[in-house]
């Protein structure tokens, strides 16, 4: 509707009585905002893999040894297992089967490698219980303080043994990032930063072009200095003046000549 | 011996931090510096570019730098001398053993924590030193610490693995 009503407007010499509110740019660059990341995601906290699905025909922790439980009846193991007891029996066995795979000592509770494996386990427990309850905010809240509290660690440990935290990063399928310094994601910055890319890339672009044009012109000149200066000393002989050039110059050329070539045909 | 002669001739001690420059490291010098008005001392950064080109100190390192003889670039002014303590694999400088962290304001040897995971009886899938490799084999796959990370500011379409989601 209004492209024809602004070509008449601009005919009829009068050019600013048709405001656009939005921003006409005519550069080349397109932002796209980033899609906001809730806090608890596995893509914002780290976690590679998601929990694992849950055996709740498992029997709890503190059953699992038994050597009663093995020999009963059906109906008394059914009772028993993780599918009766509750999920969070589920959700202690995949706990414990993370803290066993990092653990130091058989009894370790304490060390700061199985302090985070749990943390992770409770993690992947509270992101999978948040998609499929999200009114739950108070578990919510424990997740943040979780995930937060779980990269503190990794900092921690990261200054203390680099060795460990990468080989703990591998064992628990976690991404480490740093703490980016706080700022807010604005049109205008954004645009500003990608124009700044985008020239710089320009000039770049011009000055590779450049230098491959006057690469291309240095086999030619190599070649008309020779031959002048074969010129020149030719000339000086015939005429009888004194030789300014001597065979060392000449040959200085023709090597210099012969090194270029090499290098052109390395390069191909 | 005259100001200058004495100026290149220091060495300082630093702590590496990320930068984008290929062949140099950025180092930070803390400093003390006397406020007039409090009479207190606070700290002061000063930031040096130390020529470095096999790359030997990695991010977060304690390194020694002395002043080049002549400037390689405006901003490179220094090399680097010696990596005094590799982050995160420190050696007490007396007791030459491996440091495992603090715990209460004193010391703990990883011999320490070693000696309590004997007694307990250690497990299988344990941390073992001696066949770990050297640091980095975790860089740019799962571990982004060694260059400074930003917050994700435009969906290019390609990845960005130093971005932060917002």
């Amino acid at each position: 509707m209004i492209a024809p009503f602004r070509s008449i407007i601009r005919t009829g010499n009068c050019v600013n009585l048709l405001f656009t509110r939005s921003l006409k740019s005519d550069l080349h660059i397109k932002w796209v905002r980033p899609e906001k990341i809730s806090c608890w995601d596995a893509k914002k906290s780290g976690d590679l893999t998601p929990l694992s699905e849950l055996d709740m025909t498992e029997f709890p922790l503190e059953y699992r040894n038994s050597e009663e439980l093995k020999t009963a009846n059906e109906y008394v193991r059914k009772v028993f297992s993780c599918n009766f007891m509750g999920r969070r029996f589920a959700t202690q066995r995949f706990r414990q089967e993370l803290i066993d795979k990092v653990k130091s000592n058989s009894l370790d509770s304490t060390s700061c490698e199985v302090q985070i494996a749990s943390m992770t386990a409770n993690i992947r427990n509270l992101q999978e219980h948040y998609k499929l309850f999200p009114r739950d905010k108070s578990s919510k809240i424990a997740l943040k303080e979780i995930i937060d509290k779980r990269k503190k660690r990794l900092k921690f440990l990261r200054t203390w043994d680099y060795k460990k935290f990468e080989w703990l990063l591998e064992k628990l399928d976690l991404k480490y990032h740093p703490h980016p310094t706080y700022e807010r994601v604005e049109r205008k910055k954004s645009l500003r930063r990608l124009t700044s890319q985008w020239c710089e890339k320009v000039r770049e672009q011009k000055l590779a072009e450049y230098r491959d044009k006057l690469n291309n012109e240095k086999e030619i000149f190599f070649k008309e200095k020779l031959e002048s200066l074969e010129w020149i000393k030719k000339e000086e002989i015939e005429c009888g003046a004194p030789q300014t050039i001597t065979d060392a110059d000449i040959e200085a050329a023709r090597k210099q000549l012969e090194e270029w070539r090499a290098l052109k045909s390395n390069k191909e | 011996m005259s100001l200058i002669a004495a100026t290149r001739s220091l060495i300082l001690m630093g702590r590496c931090v990320p930068s984008v420059k290929q062949n140099a490291s950025k180092i930070i010098v803390k400093k003390l510096e006397l406020d007039q008005n409090l009479l207190m001392y606070f700290n002061k950064d000063e930031v040096y570019y130390a020529h470095d080109p096999e790359q030997q100190c990695k991010t977060g390192d304690v390194v020694l730098i002395q002043e080049l003889p002549e400037k390689l670039t405006t901003y490179i002014t220094h090399k680097v001398l010696k990596v005094v303590y590799p982050l995160g694999d420190v050696t007490d400088p007396i007791t030459n053993k491996k440091v495992a962290g603090l715990r209460c304001g004193s010391v703990r040897y990883r011999d320490d924590l070693d000696e309590i995971d004997q007694l307990y009886g250690p497990t299988k899938e344990r941390f073992d030193y001696k066949s770990a490799p050297e640091r980095g084999w975790q860089e740019d796959n799962k571990d982004f610490s060694h260059k400074d990370s930003y917050i994700k500011y435009h969906e290019s379409g390609e990845e960005q693995p130093y971005s932060v989601p917002r």
